[in-house]
């Protein structure tokens, strides 16, 4: 797994197009949002709105549409069978191919959340911050082998990934900008809804742990949905 | 004396929704030789190979490679080397890095100049697979397969976009592989190559075993041929059956062709005939998969 992470890495960083939707454009959203960080002061939210919304646009961003691109690539490119013509397992040739996009939106999310903390309040509940993120991003992993079992190239996936990076921002707004006092459940039952509003609570905090680690469930649930749409989905070859 | 098969295909089916891609195959491949699985577009080798080789799983019948089931990777990878058709490799890493890489996932070990060297590759390691050529990409496939020696290597077309030089190279480095004990599986579009190498064939037509057997056995199955031009006058006294061919030649089938050319040209020797443009042979591998994608 760690030979293909590596190699994985390795053309990341050679691939000057991928290296820049993989890291420049996130980072760059996420600065200029830094930058106008007085809008949010208003929204009841406040400050962890910011570390909410970031945490889904960098997320659905820099891994969950790196994620499908590299796979729709791979698998046309004919990478995954040469893979699968070789002693590792399956799970070992994935988790070496996703493992840099995760590893690198983790460094992203780490380094704007830190940015962001610096410029305004240390998080109350860092741990459940961390958990969060972490459930944020195996709930992004699931869906993103999801999606490239319907997507057919890299090109494709431009368009297949739109519905989640652009659904989980609209929630994460929405959520930011009007809590979960109305419509609650829909609010956290959507894809990303549970992990923003906890997002927020882990920020800002003054809130009940049990509350906060049941809005974990949502996320756990769009994981398995994830996992199961991909095995029944996911193709490791180009369709004949 | 028979070698223990490395290869056990009893009665695998392969389907696809409807549409039944490979019937009730049966085959197997013994230890040492070279086995040509040949077949008319279509026909299922490209399934079979599929599972076979572990990418696929069978619908039904029962496959042992290595005496392991082939899906298990850990247990049958780490012995068998893929050439696959097409090449699947990653455009931004080196031949270096994408051999190193593919050969350590394989479970075998070797050093990747010595392979590089072998295919011919030395001159380009630092070169990214995106500026390869057809050709050599092939040879970069070839390397991948033969990392570690393995025991067994499928070869699927493996000399196709390559120059008469790389292919002789490749040839040459397949027997000396043989001379050291590997099995060979080979599937390829060029006859010839098959009617060279291999020890047994296997023709396929429309998901089943037409035919199988030495070369030999497969073209002893159909008539040689004697053709030549002969003056009209003469045609009615020719000792052997003849039909006239669309270029206007005489055209002798022969299940004995030295007997029959013999008593030919004896015939014409005696009657002072000329045959022009004789031309004589054994049924050729061709002429075998011709009847059997027609038939």
């Amino acid at each position: 797994m760690l030979t293909i992470a590596r190699s994985e890495l390795r053309q990341i960083l050679r691939n000057r197009l991928v290296f820049f939707s993989a890291t420049i454009i996130p980072v760059g959203v996420s600065l200029l949002l830094i930058t106008q960080r007085d809008l949010f002061s208003t929204v009841p939210s406040g400050v962890g709105l910011l570390a909410g919304v970031f945490m889904i646009i960098l997320i659905s961003m820099g891994l969950y549409t790196t994620a499908v691109s590299t796979l729709a690539a791979r698998r046309q490119t004919l990478f995954l069978k040469r893979l699968r013509s070789t002693a590792v397992s399956d799970s070992s040739a994935l988790a070496g191919i996703l493992g840099p996009p995760v590893l690198i939106a983790i460094i992203q999310v780490t380094a704007v959340l830190t940015v962001l903390a610096v410029l305004t309040d240390i998080p109350a509940e860092i741990p459940l911050l961390i958990v969060s993120g972490l459930s944020l991003v195996a709930m992004m992993v699931g869906l993103a082998l999801a999606t490239a079992g319907i997507t057919t190239s890299p090109e494709h996936a431009q368009v297949t990934t739109l519905p989640i990076t652009m659904g989980t921002s609209a929630v994460a707004f929405w959520i930011g900008f009007t809590g979960t006092e109305e419509l609650g459940t829909l609010k956290r039952l959507l894809p990303g809804g549970s992990a923003t509003e906890l997002t927020i609570n882990a920020w800002n905090g003054g809130t009940d742990l049990v509350d906060n680690l049941l809005l974990l469930g949502p996320t756990v649930a769009w994981i398995a949905i994830g996992v199961l749409l991909a095995k029944r989905f996911f193709q490791w070859e180009p369709r004949r | 004396m028979n070698s223990p098969t490395v290869i056990d295909v009893e009665r695998l089916n392969v389907s696809y929704g409807d549409f039944h891609a490979v019937k009730d195959l049966t085959f197997s491949v013994r230890r040492g030789e070279l086995y040509a699985l040949l077949g008319t577009n279509g026909a299922g080798k490209t399934s079979t190979l599929e599972v076979v080789e572990g990418h696929r799983a069978a619908t039904s019948g029962k496959v042992t490679v290595l005496g392991e089931h082939p899906l298990d990777r850990r247990a049958v990878r780490p012995r068998m080397g893929i050439m696959l058709q097409e090449s699947g490799f990653a455009a931004d890493l080196s031949v270096r890095e994408t051999l190193a890489l593919i050969g350590s996932l394989s479970g075998r070990s070797d050093q990747p100049s010595r392979v590089l060297d072998v295919v011919g590759l030395t001159a380009k390691v630092d070169t990214r697979v995106s500026s390869l050529s057809g050709g050599e990409k092939r040879r970069l496939d070839f390397a991948t397969a033969i990392y570690g020696s393995p025991e067994l290597i499928f070869l699927d077309e493996p000399t196709t976009g390559l120059d008469i030089q790389s292919r002789d190279d490749l040839w040459d480095t397949v027997d000396r592989l043989r001379e050291d004990g590997a099995t060979i599986v080979l599937t390829t579009h060029y006859l010839e190559e098959a009617q060279q190498r291999a020890d047994r064939i296997g023709l396929m037509h429309e998901g089943t075993l037409r035919m199988e057997g030495t070369v030999s056995e497969l073209t002893g199955t159909l008539p040689g041929t004697i053709s030549f031009v002969l003056d009209d006058a003469m045609a009615p006294h020719l000792p052997l059956p003849s039909s006239l061919t669309g270029t206007g030649k005489q055209l002798i089938k022969t299940q004995s062709l030295q007997h029959d050319l013999h008593e030919l040209l004896t015939w014409a020797h005696a009657h002072d005939t000329e045959l022009y443009d004789l031309d004589a042979g054994p049924t050729r591998l061709d002429d075998v998969f011709r009847s059997v994608s027609h038939n």
